[in-house]
């Protein structure tokens, strides 16, 4: 970046650092206490509260689909009033898209691991952190408001007419929670984008960042592009609705379908706001966990920059049937098809990285092997959905809530699972059960496939989304399905028993307990208050397992010199290194 | 860490390892929000293009019932306080705490006046029945003139654009307060001004969405 | 520290500062006047457009000191810019090409 000024060769001195394995002083033990940590600007602590928060709304709107489910078991009404119905199943995607998939895998996962991995002691802005959380709380709070000044039906998708006129109190105060919930994403894309920049450690050039860190850029470039058209839409929509200023309202001369163009010019990307870091989880514990080099590194890095820029343009083949132009739509579905290429780069470049490695069949593995099969199909059926024909026939059928779990749920979760467990002994310094972790993933793949399967096929024949009633015909479908939530309901039980059983009782975890090369490996289980006790340098890939693990645990002899990446030599001479 | 270097100026946080990374990082974060910014006005901006191919003659109508003039005062105003505000970053980098604070003050005071012309402005359309919403009634004189089955919804893109950016601007005048208080108390010099360079920063770009706003809204006809 | 050298700490010239602020008011004055012309349909929304546009530079170049700035910071203004311009344009493929465009109420 600099352009005029010349590398510097400044020579660093360097010396190994061997990660303690008995670590007396961890970021746990640093600060206690309650108000300790919710005054934090730790990203440690940040990243551990968000994966709290977050778990916590999963499981409420895990419980929602399971009450979804459970209505749907019989053709007629089960248990539960139709408008009761709407309401939950727009209360479980508004939750499940806003308050989970969004911030899990950046802001709880990425907080934690993202410094670690750059060898920065923080994020660039620990106080903008920490706001993130309290705004992601505080939209929250909005919408439980919602819910208790009488709920919202209008789906998770807020369509105009349906929020416009005058749908009750319950649609302004969820969509401000949403608005309110979007600053939180922003601050955290900001953060990221800044650190990556600015405070990557000596060493850790551009085409030495983790595949992690890619993703994640990519994904913050998509917060700070898309987020704050959503603000400015739920902005409009607000107003449409507090004082009916007519831009969406078609009663007053808008036009609705423009609601859904700003609407998915958020909305779409934010699929990649959701995905990308599920990306960037797989090609970490795809290396570390075959020992091996990943294959096309720039393809795998490049391809996230990629799919996030064509995720900006294909936004319309949501609305297909809205009644936007046969030109627009034709469009839409061409680039569509775009977004195919890098995400099958993707697929290509992990597999080739299991090629010959010596595979560990660990859990955060068995995850990835999982995603691999789930996220396919999810991928496929999205192209034929993105075909222009097919869609008119498949548009709002099951056809489609098949499709978005298999990527949602069959890829950016189980990522976040493989992630979860991956990195669970670097963050609370525990190992996991590793029986029941494996035995609850065969679990989570059985469930998920009963679940979602029998959908793709009740749709494909017609079984409209949302329908609180249907033909007899579905009955077995809908069975399966239910009989498959249930199925995953009692998998993540077992995960959350084993995870805080670990808590209390786990095996304390080895600082590297899988062997990984990566930077954030190199540092105590758990890490310091300050990530490492010392400047890391990195001389290496983040992948290169041909090498030496010494390599790889090596920092600056003397504290504080040089830590702008910029200057750093491109080499270091490990010769000088001096113990 | 424990061996916190002493060299650590007091204002550098502990996570950088010097000044300059840590100036480098604010802009740049700063830099990032301006990004979101442009595309938080940007829907505004669509909301007007798409209305204006819609109804270009309702457009034209209703840019009438806008005083260019004053609107055009109320430019140079802005960009008199981009200059002032380019002045007092100058003015800090060069450690003249008295120019930065003389440089903030008059920011501040034109950021008023911008607001107080805009509320006259306002004021004349309110009372003139032309009002977002469902206060839209516009009186006998407006109607005139303004015949159109959508004309609430070039006020409406009115008074949303126009008034989200005299919200930025009221942020803006509360920002410069702030920098104006603790430059008082000594806390800036030519070694460190972050906080003065990015507001400017924010300053510049709510110049810049005016800069648009001016012509779009006032200057078609 | 060697401020006039390093990125970010260029010190303006009062000069330069004046003549810029000078010549948006100028720019300013003239597309008021410009305005006034009354020039053909779309001879005016671009004139209109283009002084504006020179104005964001100058403000952009000069004020806001991109030309002395790391280069990444220049991009994330065009950046944003481009994806603003792709908003509008592929939405205005939809509502230009509608076969019936908003029904009148």
């Amino acid at each position: 970046m600099a352009i005029t000024e010349a590398k510097k060769m400044t020579t660093l001195q360097v010396k190994r650092f061997k990660p303690s394995e008995n670590p007396t002083n961890t970021f746990l033990t640093d600060e206690k206490g309650v108000w300790a940590w919710m005054t934090t600007v730790d990203h440690k602590k940040i990243g551990i509260m968000y994966l709290v928060a977050v778990a916590f709304f999963f499981a409420l709107a895990g419980f929602l689909a399971i009450a979804l489910r459970t209505e749907l078991w019989t053709p007629a009404k089960t248990f539960i009033e139709a408008d009761t119905y709407n309401q939950l199943f727009t209360l479980h995607g508004a939750m499940m898209v806003f308050f989970v998939l969004v911030p899990s895998i950046p802001a709880a996962l990425g907080n934690f691991i993202l410094p670690m991995q750059l060898g920065a002691k923080d994020v660039a802005f620990p106080r903008l952190n920490l706001a993130s959380l309290y705004i992601y709380v505080a939209g929250a709070i909005f919408t439980f408001a919602a819910l208790a000044s009488g709920g919202f039906d209008t789906g998770w998708t807020f369509y105009t007419p349906y929020s416009s006129d005058g749908n009750g109190a319950g649609v302004i105060w969820v969509t401000l929670g949403v608005f309110i919930l979007g600053f939180s994403s922003i601050l955290t894309g900001t953060n990221f984008i800044t650190t990556i920049h600015k405070l990557r450690a000596p060493g850790i050039t551009w085409d030495r960042l983790p595949l992690n860190i890619w993703a994640l850029y990519a994904t913050s470039i998509i917060q700070v592009l898309a987020t704050p058209v959503l603000a400015i839409t739920i902005l409009l929509l607000s107003f449409e609705n507090i004082m009916d200023i007519g831009i969406f309202d078609p009663a007053l001369g808008g036009d609705p379908v423009l609601f859904q163009h700003f609407f998915w010019f958020y909305s779409h990307p934010a699929v990649y706001i959701m995905i990308v870091p599920g990306f960037g989880i797989i090609s970490e514990v795809i290396s570390t966990f075959s020992k091996k080099t990943v294959f096309g590194y720039w393809a795998i890095a490049l391809s996230s920059l990629a799919i996030a820029f064509i995720g900006f343009l294909v936004w319309g083949h949501h609305m297909f049937t809205s009644g936007q132009s046969a030109v627009a739509t034709t469009v839409f579905s061409f680039l569509t098809f775009l977004v195919g290429i890098p995400t099958g780069i993707k697929i290509f470049n992990w597999i080739a990285t299991l090629y010959r490695g010596s595979i560990d069949m660990k859990t955060p593995m068995l995850y990835v092997f999982i995603f691999l099969f789930l996220f396919s199909i999810g991928g496929f059926t999205g192209i034929m959905l993105g075909a222009l024909s097919v869609d008119i026939h498949l548009h709002d059928t099951y056809y489609v809530v098949a499709h978005f779990h298999y990527v949602m749920m069959g890829g950016t979760l189980i990522a976040l699972l493989a992630g979860l467990h991956y990195w669970w002994p670097k963050m609370t310094g525990k190992m996991y059960n590793e029986k029941l972790a494996q035995i609850s993933a065969v679990l989570i793949f059985i469930g998920f496939n009963m679940t979602f399967l029998p959908q793709f096929i009740m749709g494909a024949q017609g079984m409209p989304r949302r329908y609180y009633n249907y033909i007899d015909q579905f009955t077995p479908f809908h069975q399966t399905s239910t009989i498959g939530s249930y199925i995953l309901g009692v998998a993540f039980l077992i995960i959350l028993y084993y995870l805080v059983k670990s808590l209390f009782s786990g095996e304390k975890a080895p600082s590297n307990p899988w062997n990984s090369r990566g930077l954030e490996w190199q540092s105590t289980s758990p890490p310091d208050f300050h990530n490492f006790d010392h400047t890391p340098v990195v001389i290496n890939g983040p992948y290169d397992y041909h090498k030496p693990m010494e390599e790889f645990q090596l920092g600056l002899a003397v504290s504080h010199e040089g830590h702008d990446a910029e200057h750093a030599p491109a080499e270091v001479d490990t010769t000088e290194e001096k113990a | 860490m424990a061996n916190h270097s002493a060299s650590h100026p007091a204002h550098v946080q502990h996570h950088f390892v010097d000044s300059d990374q840590q100036f480098d990082s604010a802009k740049l974060g700063m830099w990032v929000f301006l990004v979101n910014e442009i595309l938080f006005f940007g829907g505004l901006f669509c909301a007007y293009i798409i209305f204006r191919a819609w109804y270009p003659e309702l457009f034209t109508q209703a840019a009438l019932q806008l005083d260019k003039v004053w609107g055009g005062v109320n430019t140079i105003v802005l960009i008199g306080s981009s200059l002032t505000v380019a002045m007092a970053i100058r003015s800090a980098q060069r450690n003249e705490i008295k120019g930065l604070r003389i440089n903030l003050m008059i920011t501040i005071l034109l950021a008023c006046v911008f607001l107080v012309i805009k509320y006259f402005e306002y004021e004349h359309k309110l009372h003139l029945g032309i009002a977002p919403g469902f206060f839209w009634n516009p009186a006998p004189e407006v109607t005139a003139t303004l015949d159109h089955p959508q004309a609430n919804i070039f006020f409406s893109i009115y008074y949303m654009m126009t008034g989200i950016h005299g919200l930025h601007v009221l942020v803006g005048i509360g920002l410069m307060i702030w920098l104006y208080i603790r430059a008082g108390k000594g806390h800036f010099s030519a070694e460190y001004y972050t906080p003065v360079e990015i507001t400017g920063l924010y300053w510049h770009l709510v110049d810049l969405i005016w800069i648009f706003l001016f012509p779009l809204l006032y200057l078609i006809e | 520290m060697s401020a006039q050298e390093h990125h970010g700490h260029h010190i303006a010239s009062v000069k330069m500062l004046w003549s810029v602020g000078i010549g948006l008011t100028i720019l300013t004055v003239l597309t008021v006047v410009v305005s006034s012309l009354g020039l053909p349909s779309p001879l005016d929304i671009l004139s209109a457009l283009a002084i504006a546009l020179a104005k964001a530079f100058l403000v952009a170049t000069f004020f806001m000191a991109l030309k002395w700035e790391h280069r990444f910071n220049a991009v994330l203004l065009i950046g944003a810019v481009v994806f603003f311009l792709l908003m509008v344009g592929v939405t205005l493929l939809d509502t230009m090409y509608r076969i019936e465009v908003v029904p009148s109420f």
